[in-house]
């Protein structure tokens, strides 16, 4: 006989009925959910093989420990299915690492959201999409999966509009922002495997990220030249947005990493490049508007987007045709930084 | 139909609201300065206004280290020999 549960329980008629409960009570991102009933929370738990008391991870600031419980009844109120459960738990253990500050950047007026890729076998166990609208809809598992970690931000960590989350504007992918990369037909080592995860290991690498900004060149077959279009809309954040330097995450279709691979470089040399092209001028400001502040400080100092070009994150997902890719910035320099962590089981 | 609630509850004693002051005059307050770039103007301000109109004596301002972090606890506990305390944003 397994431990009872903890949570409160809330008798209702229907589906219907639940999810008048839930919106009422401000428990959901303001799109239906599945009900979270006993039984369904105990076969995300099985999936998982993890008690529900067990602690999944402690939100470092406010110290809230997350059992997997609450990380079962999210996963099902998302739409998940039992076995994304240990993509989601491997998901908050990451959020949980005192260097993502997941206080801060769900606290902040800057709005970011986590912006997850996804690695290894469990991508194509679990049927994520890495291809065709790889940012968007196309997938079960990477909507749910990213719904999952909102929702449990909501109803665990209080993270309410209005109340601890104060952002100003937010952005869409505050309701799911989950990627899986397409290691299959990537010229390049995948995301996981330059951070340390062994080969034929899954794991999550997770983000604090502003809104992801789409760039085109398709007129060139010069790698310098590609670069330099993301470089720009790259700049263009460090002026409009915020100057400070921290990992950002390029998402590269598959057009231009044939091209950029095919003229013999790597994912190494792609960084070495944005690191170098990356980078402004305070004085730069002025240019923008922000003239206010520019003479502050001394106007000829150069600001890098990135704090070495270890800090780009390059993904490889997208359809097959276009010159596209898709910049992602990062919430605030380095004050949050990406996580990468290994999904056990599953 | 029973269904679950997702909310995980705080552990730990409730805080509760300090007792409201009998008054300003006279008393010590104390500023969390966030760290962005119009808090010191905009607590220079309340203070003006606080010592000329409502009598504070004495105020103990201190500006965190880190404007997404939460203050430090050596930075409470100076704080916490003020009457009250203000913490306010200056984005």
């Amino acid at each position: 006989m397994s431990e009872p549960l903890q949570s409160a329980v809330y008798d209702v008629v229907d589906a219907y009925e639940a999810n008048e409960l839930f919106q009422r009570n401000g428990w959901t991102d303001g799109l239906p959910v599945v009900p979270p009933t006993e039984d369904l929370v105990r076969r995300f738990l099985e999936a998982a093989g993890l008690e529900a008391a067990a602690v999944v991870g402690v939100e470092p600031v406010r110290r809230r420990r997350i059992t997997a419980e609450k990380v079962a009844i999210a996963a099902v109120m998302a739409g998940c299915r039992p076995e994304y459960m240990p993509v989601v738990t491997a998901l908050v253990r990451a959020v949980c690492a005192p260097e993502y500050n997941l206080h801060g950047c769900t606290a902040s007026t800057g709005g970011s959201a986590p912006f997850v890729v996804v690695n290894g076998p469990v991508r194509t166990a679990i049927g994520m999409n890495a291809t065709h609208n790889a940012l968007a809809n196309g997938s079960r598992a990477n909507a749910t999966i990213g719904r999952s970690l909102r929702l449990l931000i909501i109803n665990v960590l209080g993270g309410v509009p209005g109340r601890l989350d104060r952002s100003t504007l937010g952005h869409p992918g505050k309701f799911t922002f989950c990627v899986a990369e397409d290691e299959e037909d990537s010229p390049w080592p995948p995301l996981a495997a330059e951070r340390g995860v062994p080969p034929g290991e899954s794991a999550v690498t997770v983000l604090a990220a502003e809104s992801p900004h789409q760039i085109m060149n398709e007129w060139t077959r010069d790698p310098r030249e590609i670069l330099e279009t993301y470089a720009a809309a790259i700049r263009a954040n460090m002026l409009t947005y915020s100057i400070w330097a921290g990992n950002y995450a390029l998402v590269m279709a598959k057009q231009q990493r044939d091209t950029i691979a095919g003229a013999g470089w790597s994912k190494g040399d792609v960084r070495e490049c944005v690191f170098e092209r990356a980078r402004v001028k305070r004085g730069d400001w002025r240019t923008v508007g922000k003239g206010a502040i520019a003479g502050r400080k001394d106007e000829g100092t150069v600001h890098t987007a990135l704090r070495s070009p270890d800090d780009l994150l390059l993904v490889a997902a997208g359809g097959p045709a276009g010159g596209f890719g898709v910049v992602v910035p990062p919430w605030y320099g380095a004050k949050s930084v990406a996580v990468t962590e290994t999904i056990r089981g599953g | 139909m029973m269904v679950l609630d997702p909310r995980l509850e705080a552990e730990g004693e409730a805080m509760a609201m300090a007792p409201p002051l009998r008054a300003l005059e006279g008393i010590t307050i104390g500023f969390i300065d966030n760290a962005k770039i119009g808090t010191a103007d905009f607590y220079d301000h309340v203070e003006r206004i606080l010592r000329s109109r409502f009598g504070v004596r004495e105020f103990i301002r201190r500006r965190k280290p880190d404007s997404s972090r939460p203050a430090p606890p050596e930075m409470l506990g100076e704080l916490s020999a003020a009457d009250a305390v203000l913490s306010a944003i200056g984005d």
